[in-house]
């Protein structure tokens, strides 16, 4: 037998459950209908490379980051915790697979499929949009999406998929999930009050682990992006890098926990 | 060859305790049931064998290895659960197709299995479309798309209509004598049990209160029954009853049944026609024979109270 088989048999089935007509299709639609809208709105910037960033956040800012939270809301906490809840996952494990795969093959499905068609949609619209922007300045266009990928889409998953192991309820997932989005735009606010009730840069560096994107967000304002900015701290490019690389440590930190509970605690 | 082997799991969820000291051996080529009252751990035992659930303690070993997350005895096991879990959007043969592919198997087993458990009309039915009974012998099915050497399986019958249920018994018993299939099989209904099974083990307050072949069992916990039929069973009823080693009587219009405890048979055929003839009872006939297994079920319930009789 060969051993890939029953991963992409996996794979696909987690496909098949995750994207049934038509929900791939009104997500995509959802997407690039925003894209073109959301375009619009974008604030201008006094430098060019202010404004390519101001663009691209704008873009996969809200509400298209909600959506594109809820959908892997919906198929990481309701459709990986609904498995749990009503006993498919008994299934799954009979089949000759390490239990690792198996959450790789509905993660995979999960985010991997969503991840694709949010920023697929969102290049190909900016390259229609602003061609030059992503020519000119893909770094900075790399480097936005990274942090908003990072924080909170990557780093909710990572929470939501803990959370669902332990409850075993899909439903119940998915509600913690939209709390903790929301939760986390409520202490965005809080932070950059904190930041400059107290004069100290301590909160903002905090949360900039949590959500790289605050940094990255505070250095284009620097640059010249019009908007209203704490002054209080101003990261430089490479503090930049080194909290988007922070963020990831943490994301990666929640899913290792997440698979060694899957691996040696899950029990159904 | 023991394709199972527990030694002294014991299973809590907070503090409920599922199984505690609970031991089992499964030989190769055996169908063995496991009997006993809701709660008693029967389920939580089939999990931690499945490898779904970790003992606190205690040994298990299933094909000699390590059960939990270990795909390399996935192949060699089936299992049906008492409810079927499976995803409900697909369609029934393609579901099949994709476990036949998963392992290694001709789409063409699809087929085969569907039509041994009699689902050839619902090939293009959804899974969520199937009745609770069509359900239950979709997951026969499924257990049986890889061949397996072992078949695992919690109140299979459940959901079954008689009719169905006489085929899946029957099933087994043409797996166990065909292709030597090896069966545990957990169930309440026990006269189906005992009609597939070569040895059960009573299980309560989660551990084997009692296990082997039926006549080991019913000699081992005095549980067979010696059928005196006379014209005066009242009379003769009454003085059996005072017999030291006998622990049950039960008198009706036309005999005297009775338990004694193990070994003692002999003494109680010394001691009827004496008893007969005080009580002035003709006896017209004496037999004993094996106690069925509700009787031993219900040994089990009554005096298991946590006792280790093994």
């Amino acid at each position: 037998m060969r051993k890939g088989r029953p991963f992409l048999e996996i794979f696909t089935y987690a496909l098949d459950e995750d994207y049934r007509f038509p929900i791939l299709e009104i997500f995509a639609f959802l997407f690039a209908l925003g894209t073109f809208v959301f375009a619009d709105f974008a604030p201008y910037g006094q430098t060019e490379e202010a404004l390519a960033y101001s663009l691209v956040s704008t873009l996969c800012g809200f509400p298209l980051l909600f959506i594109f939270v809820f959908l892997i809301l919906k198929n990481v906490a309701y459709g990986l915790g609904g498995d749990l809840e009503k006993g498919v996952m008994q299934t799954l494990f009979s089949y000759p697979l390490k239990r690792r795969y198996i959450l790789t093959a509905k993660l995979l499905s999960g985010l991997g499929i969503a991840v694709l068609l949010f920023f697929g949609i969102q290049i190909f619209g900016l390259f229609l949009l602003a061609p030059d922007v992503i020519l000119t300045y893909p770094s900075t266009v790399f480097l936005t999406y990274a942090a908003q990928l990072c924080s909170p889409a990557l780093l909710l998953a990572g929470l939501v998929l803990f959370f669902t192991l332990r409850l075993k309820r899909g439903g119940l997932a998915v509600v913690i999930g939209v709390v903790l989005f929301l939760a986390g735009l409520i202490v965005s606010g809080f932070v950059t009050s904190i930041a400059y009730g107290t004069g100290s840069d301590l909160s903002l560096k905090i949360w900039a682990v949590i959500n790289p994107n605050s940094a990255l967000q505070i250095y284009y304002y620097n640059m010249g992006m019009v908007g209203f900015a704490p002054k209080t701290w101003v990261p430089s490019f490479s503090e930049v890098l080194l909290y988007l690389g922070a963020g990831y440590l943490v994301v990666a930190a929640l899913f290792v926990v997440g698979y060694a509970y899957f691996d040696r605690r899950l029990e159904i | 060859m023991s394709l199972i082997q527990v030694e002294d799991i014991a299973k809590s969820y907070g503090r409920v305790v599922a199984v505690d000291g609970l031991s089992l051996r499964v030989e190769e080529g055996s169908i063995m049931g496991l009997i006993g009252p809701n709660g008693a751990g029967k389920t939580t035992a089939i999990k931690i064998i499945l490898g779904l659930l970790k003992p606190n303690r205690g040994f298990v070993r299933v094909f000699d290895e390590e059960p939990w997350d270990n795909p390399d005895i996935k192949p060699k096991i089936g299992v049906i659960y008492e409810r079927a879990f499976f995803p409900s959007r697909h369609k029934v043969f393609d579901y099949l197709k994709r476990v036949c592919r998963i392992f290694g198997k001709p789409e063409s087993r699809a087929r085969e299995v569907l039509a041994l458990t009699r689902l050839e009309d619902a090939y293009d039915r959804t899974v969520k479309a199937l009745s609770a009974g069509m359900l239950q012998r979709f997951a026969v099915a499924h257990a049986l798309i890889k061949e397996p050497r072992l078949i695992i399986a919690d109140e299979p019958t459940s959901n079954l209509d008689p009719e169905a249920r006489r085929e899946l018994l029957d099933l087994i018993l043409q797996l166990h004598r065909d292709e030597n299939v090896t069966f545990l099989i957990s169930s309440h209904v026990l006269p189906e049990l005992s009609r597939v099974c070569e040895s059960v083990a009573i299980i309560n307050k989660g551990k084997v209160w009692a296990a082997g072949s039926l006549m080991e069992l019913s000699e081992k916990l005095g549980a067979r029954t010696t059928r005196i039929s006379t014209d005066n069973p009242e009379a003769l009823g009454e003085l059996i009853r005072k017999l030291e080693y006998v622990n049950r009587v039960e008198v009706d219009s036309r005999g005297v049944s009775v338990g004694v405890l193990a070994g003692e048979d002999e003494r109680l055929y010394e001691d009827v026609p004496r008893l007969a003839k005080k009580a002035e009872a003709k006896i017209v006939g004496i037999e004993t024979g094996t106690a069925s297994l509700e009787e031993l079920f219900r040994l089990a319930v009554k005096s298991g109270q946590g006792e280790d009789r093994r």
